[in-house]
Formats: structure tokens, C-alpha cells, sequence
């Protein structure tokens, strides 16, 4: 992969034609079919569409979390070009394409050819991701203490031994009990007498990282908190430990996947505010996925328009609402109440999204569309440039049809 | 304590439960001949009848009669067992260590085996280990135990003459003394290895014939409550947490599939204690089911009411066991109705 | 001993949400008749889908032909059919001797008489035990659950009671006490087995009165007994058609026990009772007397489990593959 350095900002991320295809009773469903994009460094990237064009599937796709099978990798690839470093990332080092720790500079991996091992690693240390549902992403039978702390005994083992006062010299149960490698007497082991005191204090340094992790989420009472199941908080309190165990790590990319459609609009404001300073204080990329283009527009640096398993359009946050080029993308904008449109102006984009069923070689849209030519019947759109940072994928000229 | 209050609440109906379970097995013994009916030969003048008759009590209105029975059962009298000759209250404790001792043989083994099965099957939803739990959940629900147990028999014992019947040798346990009437536990507090491993190799078959159905409810529950759970959010949160799979199934999945699978236990218990009836009798267990069936044939209603007794008793309160640390691992249970 | 039906309960619980969609139209008589049509066409589709469903209703399909065609397989005994016909001239012959296909036991009884003999014994036990069962439970389900108050309270207490004695444990002492016959252990089983229909009835009830439609035509000023008739009745069908179902291999399974354990009359061709009778021969090799019949309880009681969850799964979607 060669990779253009010159006078482009760092990417993070690059995903390059991915498609993940679902096998179903009734056909194979494309349900992302071809899509590119990068993730800059520190920027919130949108990802928006409606239910069931893809970016859910897109955002999962980074940390291996497709259901296969059904689901199959059909190809492409996410390149992501490591940032922070941290004592654990990559341990394993010299193994063949796969990068070496001490070298920061070239740390490039295809994503989806890592092994279960290797993204392991990478899940909620390198990138880490909040859901939908808070409600339902926490485990009910443990402490809110019990679900964090697994981030860091995951992830920081050596920190945690460090702040235990016990470095390299920490016995073998030990250094399993602070990675979550017990052994089946391990339990025991740990219990010795002379083991009680170490672990003991091994506990206390997560408990420690645990709430500090917290706190940087505004929450009150940390240390309480710790001790609570998930049912006995509110919404917005979950999804506040969800993003403390998210950012845990200090992950170069965050993928947020709704985090907020399960909440009342006043959490959901406050939430975001959170996302978003964490996020500047930590420069960490956000790829944002959402249904909702006005909360999009509002906090996000860049904006990609999905539509049934494709980008439609790519562009920087005012390029995509001050000068849309696609016909769906203005379509949505008029579907979008906001503070200049005169009543009854609201309108609804007509028809329905297309069944992702081995769809045709035509544009997805064309059925709705209403510059439709015969080109875009017996051909598929490719995204093309318009300026440097904006792409759409479409063959009619829209803004000069439309007058706009 | 609101957990408090429902334990309470539960406590608080058991005695009620008990009182009409009790009232229960003594109108049976009513509807159905004479309760002294095994006393009585055709020698007997209908003199003779009346005099056994006042002896008992019988002459008497049915609810007092009711009143003397449970007094004497609070008082540790249950009446006399006419197919031992001696008193229920003395027989009971021996035979119910021998059922106890293969009730628990069975139930551990089904325990554990079936929490493995149910975790493995349902881990490998749909491929070759997970149709083969199922293929034994569903047989072991509709196997009967006393044909399961006659094919160990005709195998093990008829054929190759591997496997023995009964509960001991004789000759091996005549020097040991039973302080707990638990013939494995007796054997290592007399700290013989012959007798142990006699005690097991006798154990064996009716534990196996006994505990396959068992293992196969558990293992059933288990397995659908794992598919369940796997199905979760939290365990693709904790899938990007970065933790191992095997950490995941075991810490997150099979942990919360436990819960619903610690409801069936309270039936596995009744399915144990019912099949050890048959089994018992197939084996020549000298224990509480073969007892039961011998004084039902013979029509011994001492022996019966305080088996059904008994059994119910245990039911209820290994039920209310099971509920209450249900309630307690699952706090999202509404303790209310 | 409350948790037990549990899972009947959340049945229903989800399978209301399921009809709900399709029940908007339901007071327009013609399509509601249509809509039940449709969804029984979908059932027996999702039914025949599940190859172990099929497997199950082709064993029943065999049992069900064997007990009604025993006459002419083989030829009834006089003067009663029930009865093994008894051959001391042949004691004890191996399957396959000329006359005797599956071998005769100790007593010189037929075991293949007693294989297609028992079919029948099996078939009238369940069909008199399970349907007697559904009427007395739906009955005072239904009542306890319409009438509430103090008539609910004490019928669920009754059942309370019912379920705290092991299913198998209290029919034995109910058997027991009427006397070793074959006709008591179905008044035994019948007598224990009604709480559980008692039981899901009065939770339907309960469930469906809360409904809006239910709701809707009180406020139309539809009597109790139209409301009861018209919109509880025909819900309850589905788990009660579960449990009966799985009812029909369990009492065959319940009854075997019992007449094994000697509670039926000695000699009656009964499958449980003839397990009993080969038992005596084990021990010198011969195995043919208790293994076939065996064989049969265990197929019958197979066969009705397998289309009993079979049912569950095609009346709930969310459980397939479960």
C-alpha cells in the first residue's frame, strides 16, 4: 500500500473497498458494498444513512466484530496506522507483516487480516467502541467495578503491576491474575497467605485506574460507583461508564455507533459535550455513526453519506450541508427541519431504500432519484473527486441542474 | 430488603404448603381402604376388627383423627411399618442414607456434566457437539429409567458380568462401621480403600441410570439459556473490551446462563427423588423408593404417608432454596407476584 | 414448584406479542376466522420444516396405525383383549421362533402381543388422562382466573399443594390407596396432572383480559361469557395444545412406571407391566421380553417430545434453533 505523505494530514485509518456481504435464506445481502474512507487524526468523522445501509456493519468491521458466519469479509481492506504508543501494543513484535513495537513509524495493519490474538489487542486499547444500547452493553450480573477493570487487567497488565510496586519480579499467578490468565488453581495460589497482600494490592491499583477512568467522566462519586450494578443507574449514567471503559486506554480511534438514540435529548447533549472534550484533550479520532444529520452537523469535522451499502458522498462538514452534491444528500437536507425552513417545506424523500439482495450493476438510488438519466441504469456510480477533500458518486452535475 | 421480605414471605407459606400437603396424603389414606387393612387376616371376628379399630382411634370423627396423626408426626411418631415390623420413625433414617447417598451421586455427576454439555453445546450452536447434546436431552426426558436400567443390567451384569447388583458386598463392609450410613463416606472414615471402591463399583450403574435424565434437563436448560445470552449485547461489549473468547463465554455468557439454569434444579431434584423409586427396585437398592414400593403393593399406609410426606417436605424446601438464590444472583428479578 | 410452568408462561407472554399485529382486525369476524386459516398454514409449514418434528410425528403416525390395526396384526385373545394370552407350552422362546416373532416371556406370554396390545392400553391411558385433564384444568383455570377474589385464592392454593408433591411420588400414593388396577392409575394420573392446565389457563386468562381488545369490547358491552368464548378461549388453544402434547408421552411415561412398580392387574398386555415380567428372565440372557417393550415406551415418549417442542418452536419464532 503505497501511502501519499506529502501535503495530506495523518490518517489514522484507511478503509479501502470493504464489502461485507450476509448469506440469508433468500440471497446474499450486500450490505457494505465497496466503500472507502479515511479517519484523520483527531477529527469526528460522521458516518450517516439510514437503518440498514451499512454503518453499523462499516464501524464493526474495524475491531472484527461481524457476526461470521452469516456474515462474509468479501474484501477490501482498513489500514490502521498506529499513533500513541504504549508498552503492551504489539508485543509480539517481529513476526512476519506484522509490525514491531519499537518502530512507531511505520506501524500500518490491515485489520481484517489480524488474528484473533493480534485484534485482541487492538479491541479497546488501540480502538475502542461505545454502543447503541447502554442499558443492554453492560453485563447485569456485575459491578459497573468488575466490567471496567477487565479493560485494564486486558490491556495493562504491567501499568497495573508497576503501580502495585511489584514490576518484572511479580510471580507467575500473579501476572496471570493482573492479565485475566488464571489457571485452574490459580485462585487458590492467589489466596496464599503470601500471595494475599500482593493481590491485595494489585487490586487496589485497578480499582484505582478504574476510578480515575471514571471521574474523567463527570460522574459523581466514582469510587461508589464502582460497587453498583448496571441496573441501578440511569441511562446516561451507563453510557458514561460505557465511555469511561471506551476510553480507558486512550484509544487513537473511537467508534460510536448511536450512543445516543437510547437516550433523552437532554442526556444526549451532555453526552456528546463529554465525547467531544474527551476527545480534544486526547486527540482521539471519532468515527461517529448516526441516523441523525442535524446532530451530525453538529459536531462533526467530516461527513460521509451512506446509502444501501455505499458512500454517496464524502466531504468536509461544510462542503456536505452548505454545498451537497448528491441528489440523496439534498434530499435529506430538505428532509431537515432547521432554523431557515419556511413551514410545510419539510419534505420526504420518495419511495423506499432498495433490497441489498444481489443488487444490480446500477445506481442504488436511481429508483428514487429524481435527475435520473439512462446511465445511471446501466451503471455504478464510482465516488469522484470535486474538490480535494470532497467526492460524490454521481453522474449528473446536481447543483447546476438544480440551479442551486 | 426487598430480598428479605420476599424470603419472608416465602418462609411464612411453608408451613401452610406443609399443613395441606399433609391434609392431602392423609385423605388419601381415607378414601382408599381400611388404614389398618394390613393388620387384618380372615381369621378375625368382626370383634376382634372393632377392638384393632378403637385401638387406632378410628372410631373417632375424621378430623380428630387428622389431629392424632400429625401430633404424632410433630412428635416424631410416624406410625408403624407393618412390611419392616417395626416402627417407620426406626427404619426411616437407614433407608433414606441409602437413597440419599445415590440421590446425590447422581445429582453431582448430572450437575456438573450437565452445565459442561449445555456450556459446549450451546458454544457450538448448530455444528456436530451441539446435536448430539440435543439428541441426549431429548432421549433422556423420555427414557424410562427402570428399561434404561434393565439394558445397563442385561449389558453389564447378564452378559459380562462386570457390573454387581445390590448396595455393598457383604463380606467387604461386615468389618465396617456405618457412623453415617453413607457407604463411600463410611468406608474412607474407616479409612479402607476395598470398601470404598466397593461402595462406587456399586454405586455406578444405578448413579448412571439414575443421573442420565437429570444431566439431560440441565444440560437442555443450559444450552438454551447460553445461546441466549451469547445473543446479548454486553458480550459483544466484551468482545471489544478486547478479552480472550474463552474469557467471555466463561466470565460473561455461561456465568449469566447459570442463573436461569439454577431454576431447573429444584426439578431435577423431584426427578431425581422420583426415579429413585425404580431404579432402586431394579438394582435392590436397600433405600427409601424400594421401601415405598414394597409397602405399596402391600398396602402399608404407615410407610406411604410418611414417604410422601417426607419427599414433599424436602421438595418444598429445596424449591424454596433454589428460588431464593435465584433471586438473589438475578437482581433484576421483580420480586413482587 | 412456581417456576416450574415458567416457561409456558413466558409463551404465552410472547406469543401475544406476536398475534397482537395481526389481531387488529379482530372484530371483523370473516378475517379474523381468515387470519387463524393463514397462521395454521404457516404452523404446519414451520412444523414439517423441523426434520425432527417429522421424525416424531412419523413414530406417533406408526403407534397410533399399530393401535388401531391390533386385530388384524394380530389376532385378540378371548375373551378379553387386554389380557396376555398365555402359552405354557412355549415359555420362554427366543425372537423369532415360528409363532412367537419377539420370543415369549417366563409365563409363556407373547411379547409381540403384548408390544401390539399396549399400543392400544397406551393410547386409551393418554387420550383418557390427557383429555380429561384439559377439561377440568381449563375449567377451573378459567374460573379462578375470571372470577378472582377468594375462588382464585383458594383454587390456587389447591394447586399450590398439588405441585408440592413430585408428580410420579403423588400419583403412586393415589394408586396405591384406590388399589393395584390399571383403570386407578388413570384416576391417579388425571388427578395430578390437571394443575398444570389449571395453572396456564388462569395465566392466559389473566394475561388476555388485560389486553385492549378485551378492553375494546367491554366497552361495546360484550357479556363476560362472549368476551370469555370469543376472545380468551381460542388463545389459550396454543399452550394448551403444547402441554397436552407433551402430556400425551409423559403419562404413558408416568403410567409404565407405575404398573411396572405393580399397580396395574398381573398380565394385562400393558408395556410397563411386561418390562416387570421380563425382568425375571435377565439374569439367565434372556433380554427380549424386557427390551422390546421398553423400547416402545421409550419411542412413544420420544415421539410426543419431539413434536411437543417441535410445536413450541413453530408457535414462537424467536426460539428456533434453540
Amino acid at each position: 500500500m503505497m501511502l501519499d505523505t506529502s501535503n495530506q494530514k495523518k490518517f489514522v485509518a484507511k478503509v479501502d473497498d470493504l464489502k461485507v456481504y450476509f448469506n440469508s435464506k433468500r440471497g446474499t445481502v450486500h450490505a457494505v458494498d465497496g466503500i472507502s474512507f479515511d479517519v484523520y487524526k483527531g477529527e469526528t468523522l460522521g458516518l450517516v444513512g439510514e437503518t440498514g445501509c451499512g454503518k453499523s456493519v462499516t464501524g464493526r468491521s474495524f475491531l472484527q466484530l461481524l457476526p461470521i458466519p452469516p456474515g462474509v469479509l468479501v474484501g477490501g481492506s482498513i489500514i490502521y496506522n498506529q499513533q500513541n504508543n504504549s508498552s503492551q501494543r504489539f508485543e509480539t513484535g517481529s513476526k512476519p507483516g506484522f509490525p514491531n513495537s519499537r518502530n512507531f513509524e511505520f506501524k500500518k495493519v490491515d485489520l481484517l487480516t489480524l488474528t484473533g490474538e493480534e485484534i485482541r489487542k487492538i479491541r479497546g486499547d488501540s480502538i475502542a467502541m461505545i454502543f447503541q444500547d447502554p442499558g443492554k452493553s453492560l453485563n447485569p450480573t456485575l459491578t459497573i467495578g468488575a466490567q471496567l477493570s477487565e479493560v485494564f487487567l486486558q490491556h495493562r497488565t504491567e501499568e497495573i503491576l508497576e503501580m502495585a510496586g511489584l514490576g518484572s519480579e511479580a510471580s507467575g499467578a500473579i501476572r496471570r491474575f493482573a492479565s485475566q490468565r488464571n489457571r485452574i488453581f490459580d485462585k487458590w495460589l492467589v489466596n496464599l497467605s503470601g500471595n494475599r497482600s500482593t493481590k491485595s494490592r494489585v487490586e487496589k491499583a485497578v480499582a484505582d485506574l478504574v476510578a480515575k477512568a471514571l471521574s474523567d467522566t463527570q460522574v459523581p462519586n466514582p469510587v461508589k460507583l464502582m460497587d453498583r450494578y448496571p441496573h441501578e443507574l440511569s441511562g446516561g449514567m451507563k453510557q458514561r461508564v460505557m465511555i469511561a471503559q471506551a476510553l480507558a486506554c486512550n484509544p487513537d480511534i473511537l467508534i460510536a455507533d448511536e450512543p445516543t438514540t437510547a437516550l433523552d435529548v437532554t442526556v444526549e447533549a451532555r453526552i456528546l459535550d463529554l465525547i467531544q472534550e474527551l476527545q480534544q484533550r486526547r486527540q482521539t479520532s471519532v468515527v461517529y455513526i448516526s441516523h441523525d444529520l442535524s446532530l451530525v452537523r453538529r459536531i462533526c469535522d467530516r461527513v460521509a453519506v451512506m446509502y444501501a451499502g455505499r458512500i454517496v458522498e464524502i466531504g468536509t462538514n461544510n462542503e456536505i450541508f452548505k454545498n451537497p452534491r448528491h441528489p440523496y444528500t439534498i434530499g435529506l437536507m430538505k428532509a431537515l427541519p432547521s432554523a431557515d425552513t419556511a413551514r410545510g417545506e419539510l419534505l420526504a424523500i420518495p419511495g423506499n431504500v432498495p433490497e441489498l439482495i444481489n443488487p444490480p450493476q446500477m445506481c442504488r438510488f436511481f429508483s428514487r432519484c429524481a435527475f435520473a438519466t439512462d446511465k445511471c441504469k446501466n451503471q455504478d456510480p464510482e465516488l469522484e473527486k470535486v474538490t480535494n477533500s470532497h467526492s460524490v458518486a454521481c453522474f449528473a452535475d446536481v447543483a447546476e441542474i438544480s440551479g442551486k | 430488603m426487598q430480598l428479605r421480605d420476599y424470603i419472608l414471605r416465602r418462609l411464612m407459606v411453608l408451613p401452610f404448603l406443609i399443613i395441606g400437603v399433609s391434609i392431602v396424603v392423609f385423605t388419601l389414606t381415607r378414601v382408599g381402604g381400611s388404614p389398618i387393612g394390613i393388620y387384618l387376616s380372615h381369621e378375625m371376628t368382626p370383634d376382634e376388627v372393632l377392638e384393632i379399630e378403637q385401638r387406632f382411634g378410628l372410631d373417632k370423627p375424621v378430623w380428630v383423627q387428622y389431629l392424632q396423626w400429625a401430633k404424632g408426626v410433630l412428635s416424631g411418631d410416624f406410625g408403624w411399618s407393618g412390611i419392616s415390623a417395626a416402627p417407620v420413625a426406626d427404619v426411616f433414617p437407614l433407608k433414606l442414607a441409602a437413597t440419599m447417598e445415590l440421590a446425590a451421586a447422581s445429582g453431582l455427576v448430572a450437575l456438573f456434566l450437565g452445565i459442561f454439555l449445555g456450556t459446549f453445546a450451546g458454544a457450538r450452536r448448530n455444528r456436530a457437539p451441539d446435536h448430539i447434546t440435543r439428541i441426549v436431552a431429548v432421549s433422556g426426558a423420555s427414557l424410562p429409567q427402570f428399561w434404561f436400567g434393565i439394558l445397563l443390567l442385561i449389558v453389564f451384569w447378564a452378559n459380562l458380568g462386570i457390573a454387581p447388583i445390590g448396595r455393598s458386598d457383604a463380606t467387604v463392609f461386615a468389618s465396617i462401621n456405618h457412623p453415617t450410613g453413607l457407604y463411600t463416606l463410611d468406608a474412607i472414615l474407616a479409612g479402607s480403600l476395598r470398601a470404598f471402591w466397593d461402595a462406587i463399583w456399586h454405586l455406578m450403574l444405578p448413579a448412571i441410570t439414575l443421573g442420565y435424565g437429570a444431566t439431560a434437563i440441565i444440560a437442555r436448560m443450559m444450552r438454551s439459556a447460553l445461546v441466549e445470552e451469547l445473543q446479548q449485547d454486553y458480550i459483544d461489549a466484551a468482545r471489544a473490551k478486547g478479552l480472550a473468547e474463552k474469557l467471555v463465554l466463561k466470565k460473561h455468557a455461561r456465568r449469566n446462563a447459570l442463573v436461569p439454569t439454577i431454576t431447573v434444579i429444584g426439578l431435577t431434584f423431584g426427578f431425581l427423588l422420583q426415579g429413585t423409586i425404580t431404579v432402586e427396585i431394579i438394582y435392590r437398592w436397600p433405600g427409601l423408593g424400594r421401601w415405598m414400593a414394597a409397602s405399596v403393593v402391600r398396602g402399608d399406609q404407615g410407610t406411604l404417608m410418611t414417604y410422601v410426606l417426607f419427599t414433599s417436605v424436602l421438595f418444598l424446601i429445596v424449591n424454596l432454596i433454589v428460588d431464593v438464590v435465584y433471586a438473589n444472583l438475578d437482581r433484576r428479578v421483580t420480586l413482587g407476584k | 414448584m412456581w417456576f416450574m410452568q415458567t416457561w409456558i408462561e413466558e409463551l404465552l407472554l410472547e406469543n401475544k406479542m406476536n398475534e397482537r399485529a395481526f389481531d387488529n382486525s379482530h372484530y371483523n369476524g370473516d378475517t379474523a376466522f381468515r387470519v387463524r386459516i393463514r397462521r395454521f398454514g404457516a404452523l404446519v409449514g414451520r412444523l414439517c420444516a423441523n426434520p425432527t418434528t417429522v421424525i416424531g410425528l412419523i413414530i406417533i403416525g406408526l403407534m397410533m396405525a399399530m393401535a388401531i390395526f391390533a386385530p388384524w396384526i394380530t389376532e385378540a385373545n378371548v375373551p378379553d383383549p387386554y389380557q396376555m394370552p398365555r402359552d405354557w407350552g412355549a415359555v420362554r422362546k427366543p425372537p423369532g421362533t415360528p409363532g412367537f416373532l419377539l420370543g415369549t416371556t417366563n409365563e409363556g406370554g407373547d411379547v409381540f402381543y403384548g408390544v401390539v396390545w399396549g399400543s392400544r392400553t397406551s393410547l386409551q391411558l393418554s387420550l383418557y388422562v390427557v383429555g380429561s385433564t384439559m377439561i377440568i384444568g381449563t375449567i377451573i383455570g378459567s374460573l379462578a382466573g375470571l372470577l378472582g377474589g377468594w375462588v382464585d385464592e383458594f383454587l390456587m392454593r389447591l394447586v399450590d399443594v398439588f405441585l408440592s408433591i413430585p408428580e410420579l411420588i403423588f400419583a403412586l400414593a393415589i394408586a396405591a390407596v384406590l388399589g393395584p388396577s390399571f383403570t386407578n392409575i388413570i384416576i391417579a394420573l388425571s388427578m395430578v396432572i390437571w394443575v398444570k392446565y389449571a395453572r396456564i389457563m388462569r395465566a392466559q386468562v389473566l394475561q388476555v383480559k388485560q389486553n385492549e381488545y378485551v378492553e375494546a369490547a367491554k366497552v361495546i358491552g360484550d357479556t363476560k361469557l362472549n368476551i370469555y368464548l370469543k376472545d380468551i378461549l381460542p388463545n389459550a388453544v396454543t399452550p394448551v395444545t403444547v402441554q397436552a402434547t407433551l402430556d400425551m408421552g409423559n403419562v404413558v411415561l408416568i403410567g409404565a412406571t407405575l404398573s411396572f412398580i405393580g399397580l396395574s392387574e398381573a398380565g394385562i398386555a400393558e408395556w410397563g407391566v411386561l418390562v416387570s415380567e421380563g425382568q425375571a428372565g435377565i439374569a439367565s440372557g434372556r433380554w427380549w421380553a424386557s427390551t422390546f417393550p421398553g423400547m416402545m415406551i421409550f419411542l412413544w415418549a420420544l415421539a410426543f417430545n419431539l413434536v411437543g417442542d417441535g410445536l413450541r418452536d413453530a408457535l414462537d419464532p424467536r426460539t428456533e434453533g434453540r
